[in-house]
């Protein structure tokens, strides 16, 4: 087959990636928001309106994960990128496969503080408009990987690689759409667990909404670390310049840097979660420790970081060294 | 579409060097300075008991930023970077903010802009830390819990600032990539001026108050 027919294969293919992974997270997301307003209204039958609005906003914020995956996969499909180089192949399987599996974890994560929003509304009705701001801004940081993800398909997808050598760079390209993808399903899904309990925690407290947000903000930020490492590597293997090379070895392990980044985040994302949503619960019933609970908790979240940085070393080794 | 990606540089040959400046930036830069100080000027200009509107803002800023460094920072050391918090924030979120204006763009778009603030923050934390627990201390932190933690401790703190400044970057540069997009694919009807509210005021707005967070709390860790 010649490069053109090969670009197009790749570009059905990526789209195809793109939108069926990138559909399952927001759908789990939402899923368990309805299933929470369904608690909510047994609670609290007379606030159908209160709780049905504001179930539906948090799933317009949950889906937009999939509404990234949809707007790369149409990118993919009528555009097809504008290179004609070898390496456009690659670019455009790998842009798939980036936004597709990064829209996992922020898609689970931002149905997350929609459900405890629904909960909470029923629970609290007088503080309705601080929960909503709260779900907002817990279910827009969530975003942020899924974010990370749009950004490295659409370098992967319009990035002028015609200057670069084939043998080292296809693999650079594949490494670095694996390594932004699957390091955010790890985040997102952490910073949808904080989310979840800040929201409730402005709904079993509404008084220390000041506090609860900040920490949370604060937290969300470092769990969201690890995604940034994989945004980081993916980043150094688009922009290193690579000489060319026929050495099977040195093309795979760029290969090897992305997939070990991109594994290796999901843990630390998924365990920061863990720890900001305990410390948020707790600060939302005793706010008077929250300068202990803070500090106990980024200490917590920089052990369980150590190792997406053990990942992001032998990352930087194995494009730096081997 | 194609405009995206394109930087407007100027090389200067400078002693057998090239220097780089990215001119488009440093221009909306200074514009986010310039409204700054008309700003300040015009916030504090003329003190009044019955404060005007733009007095009320900056009470606003500065009654906000100094009780939040108090509490992370402490009493103390809290009142005497509280004025870098506060304008580390409005910078950026005007910054963020400039986008939303045709024409204009967010310099944190830009990796170096926000680079060049994660690397302020880490330099101002370690300077922190070595006058408040001295230098001994501060170098003895570097090889808790063991020796062999050495090398890791370094590269975690490399880490701080690669993290803090991408996060920034990737947001900005994520929002205006999705607004871009979106006003091709829709031929600019209806949809851009929703996402402009949310990417450039709301996300901005948050992305300016998470950076602002982080670097306090690194100088707050740093401090004790």
């Amino acid at each position: 087959m010649d490069i053109q027919s090969w670009i197009r294969v790749s570009s059905v293919v990526g789209a195809g990636v793109s939108m069926g992974f990138g559909a399952i997270g927001s759908a789990v997301g939402e899923g368990y928001a309805a299933g929470c307003a369904n608690e909510a209204m047994s609670r609290r039958p007379d606030m159908y309106n209160d709780i049905a609005r504001t179930m539906l906003l948090g799933q317009a914020v949950a889906e937009s994960a999939a509404i990234f995956s949809l707007l790369i996969a149409m990118l993919l499909l009528f555009t097809g990128g504008s290179s004609t180089s070898p390496l456009a192949p690659f670019g455009l399987i790998a842009a798939g496969i980036c936004m597709g599996i990064g829209a996992i974890g922020s898609g689970i994560g931002s149905g997350l503080p929609a459900g405890a929003a629904t909960i909470g509304i029923a629970r609290q009705p007088a503080s309705k408009s601080q929960i909503t701001t709260t779900m907002l801004i817990g279910a827009a940081i969530t975003q942020t990987s899924a974010i990370y993800s749009l950004v490295t398909s659409f370098l992967l997808i319009f990035m002028d690689y015609s200057a670069r050598p084939f043998a080292p760079f296809w693999a650079a390209l594949l490494g670095a759409g694996i390594s932004t993808g699957i390091a955010a399903i790890g985040s997102g899904v952490g910073e949808g667990f904080v989310a979840q309990t800040g929201v409730e925690s402005v709904a079993r407290n509404p008084t220390a909404m000041s506090r609860v947000v900040n920490v949370m903000m604060l937290s969300m930020a470092v769990a969201e670390t690890t995604s940034i490492y994989g945004l980081l590597i993916a980043m150094i293997l688009l922009f290193k310049t690579y000489p060319a090379t026929a050495s099977l070895a040195s093309a795979a392990a760029l290969l090897g840097a992305g997939i070990c980044m991109g594994i290796g985040a999901i843990g630390p994302g998924i365990g920061e979660g863990l720890t900001g949503q305990q410390a948020i619960r707790w600060i939302g019933r005793n706010e008077e420790a929250t300068p202990i609970i803070t500090r106990t908790m980024l200490v917590g979240q920089a052990v369980s970081e150590s190792t997406g940085i053990y990942s992001l070393v032998i990352a930087f080794i194995m494009i730096f060294v081997v | 579409m194609q405009e995206l990606g394109k930087i407007h540089q100027l090389i200067i040959h400078f002693m057998g060097h090239d220097l780089t400046f990215n001119v488009e930036v440093m221009i909306m830069t200074w514009i986010v300075i310039a409204f700054l100080i008309i700003f300040g000027i015009s916030a504090a200009g003329k003190k009044s008991i019955l404060p005007g509107p733009i007095q009320i803002v900056g009470e606003l800023f500065v009654e906000q930023f100094f009780s939040l460094a108090e509490e992370t920072i402490g009493e103390e050391l809290g009142k005497k970077y509280a004025p870098l918090i506060c304008a580390l924030f409005m910078f950026l979120v005007l910054s963020n903010w400039l986008g939303i204006i045709p024409h204009l763009d967010e310099p944190t778009k830009d990796l170096n802009t926000t680079l060049g603030l994660g690397l302020m923050g880490c330099f101002i934390a370690h300077y922190t830390a070595i006058k408040e627990k001295g230098l001994k201390t501060y170098l003895k932190g570097y090889i808790e819990p063991f020796f062999m933690m050495l090398p890791l401790n370094i590269i975690g703190e490399l880490a701080n600032v690669v993290s803090i400044s991408f996060r920034l970057f990737g947001n900005i540069m994520g929002g205006s990539i999705i607004i871009l997009v979106v006003s091709y694919l829709t031929y600019s009807l209806f949809l851009p001026p929703f996402l402009n509210a949310f990417f450039g005021f709301f996300s901005g707005t948050i992305q300016a108050f998470v950076f602002t967070m982080l670097t306090t709390v690194y100088i707050a860790l740093k401090a004790k």
